[in-house]
């Protein structure tokens, strides 16, 4: 068997990414990711396994630092603290739901039991995510703007608020794609409701 | 109870099914497959399932349709405090929705609802379910215990409350092993406290139930703090 060169690796990645994203991820083949590269198509397969997995490694990497950019823009010096999280609500359900990172999420779910795709997810996403807002509501609580209580478990709750309306809907399907102001007003309605639960009265 | 002969014939089906669309997948399973197991011909199968999507959607929530029948009880609105009774049902709800089998349900309805076509039919029936919530939280904001609001949107927050710090590495297999009883009714206490916070009615603020009951319980749901009075927190 021939060696792998990194230089078929991004070159298949890169054809992989033009093939996804002109006709979508469902229609997507691997030959026609191969005729785009040439060679055999067990060559193909030595470098990637699965569609699935030539898909997860195009898209999550730009997806996972499109994720990082929005939790650093997370002040806990900003006067208004409803404004804040509202700004950081609305950026992070944008990205959640785009297509890439829909298919991302239920390559994750789907795969979870053959593959380690759902172990880089949770680790690559969605801790650090979850360890960000933390940190941004201990301040909050500190500064007396939150009542006080355990800011992890605040934070996931937020999070959770956040996809109240849209997860189930758009994993199954049901929506191929959430408008801007349909993703910002449920935002808008989950902090409300969390700073309901968690602001000072 | 009389039970029809053709209700035998559709359970043997469903779990004839459920089996095999476990095990195999959505697409690599047939209705003469299903057959093959249950007897009978493909017409009999068509005669109590519309189609082969439509069999997969009912054995796939067959469960959660039975486990919601049996739940309803929990969702007393008689009962006199939205507290417990959110508890009671939170604790159940969690417990079902993070067992092994559940879980791997879940996971293939989100595998396959993008691929076959049965998100649709996925979400109608999961959204049937919810009403029963939303009902729940509706005569409450009737009576007033609530907050008035839209119901179905605050059985969305009820649940998401209720999933937030279990669901997502159980989904993602980080986690192998479903959580304890006692992990669940500390995750449950916590998503019920900050769901009673957030959908209080104006102007009133909710003692927790734990202290409440040590002091014998009043029979109000909800009282106005006396001024000053601190806020105790159970989180």
């Amino acid at each position: 068997m021939k060696t792998k060169t990194e230089g078929k690796r991004l070159a298949i990645l890169k054809a992989a990414a033009d093939v996804f994203r002109e006709v979508g991820f469902e229609r997507a083949s691997m030959s026609e990711i191969r005729a785009r590269i040439g060679g055999s198509k067990a060559t193909l397969y030595n470098y990637f396994p699965s569609k699935e997995k030539l898909f997860f490694e195009v898209m999550y990497h730009a997806k996972e630092l499109e994720l990082a950019s929005i939790t650093h823009t997370l002040n806990p010096d900003a006067d208004d603290l409803k404004e804040e999280l509202l700004h950081f609500g609305q950026r992070l359900l944008a990205v959640l739901y785009s297509p890439e990172a829909i298919a991302i999420r239920r390559l994750a779910i789907a795969e979870s039991r053959h593959s380690n795709i759902g172990k880089i997810v949770f680790e690559g996403a969605t801790l650090p995510i979850e360890k960000q807002v933390a940190e941004f509501l201990r301040k909050g609580m500190k500064g007396g703007a939150l009542r006080t209580a355990d800011p992890k478990t605040a934070a996931m709750q937020l999070l959770s608020l956040l996809e109240s309306e849209l997860l189930q809907r758009v994993l199954l399907g049901v929506v191929s794609s959430v408008k801007p102001e349909a993703l910002n007003s449920a935002a808008r309605r989950a902090v409300e409701t969390f700073l309901s639960g968690y602001g000072r009265r | 109870m009389h039970v029809k002969k053709s209700d035998f014939k559709r359970q043997a089906i469903l779990d004839a099914a459920y089996r095999l669309f476990r095990a195999q997948g959505f697409e690599k399973t047939s209705v003469a497959e299903i057959t093959a197991e249950v007897g009978g011909s493909k017409a009999t199968i068509y005669s109590h399932f519309p189609s082969k999507e439509a069999l997969f959607v009912e054995c796939m929530l067959a469960a959660a349709e039975n486990y919601t029948a049996g739940t309803l009880k929990h969702l007393d609105t008689s009962r006199a405090d939205p507290e417990l009774a959110l508890r009671n049902f939170g604790t159940s709800f969690l417990s079902f929705i993070c067992s092994p089998e559940q879980l791997e349900v879940r996971r293939l309805m989100i595998a396959e609802a993008a691929r076959s076509g049965t998100g649709k039919l996925f979400f109608d029936k999961i959204s049937a379910l919810r009403a029963d919530v939303s009902a729940f939280l509706s005569a409450r904001m009737a009576s007033g215990t609530l907050r008035a609001d839209d119901s179905n949107l605050a059985a969305d927050h009820l649940g998401a409350l209720l999933e937030a710090e279990i669901l997502e590495p159980l989904l993602l297999q980080v986690r192998e092993v479903s959580p304890e009883a006692e992990e669940i009714a500390l995750a449950v206490k916590r998503a019920v406290a900050a769901f009673l916070r957030a959908y209080a009615p104006a102007g009133r603020q909710r003692r927790p139930l734990r202290r409440r009951r040590r002091h014998g319980a009043p029979k109000n749901d909800w009282r106005v703090p006396p001024p000053g009075e601190k806020e105790s927190h159970s989180a």
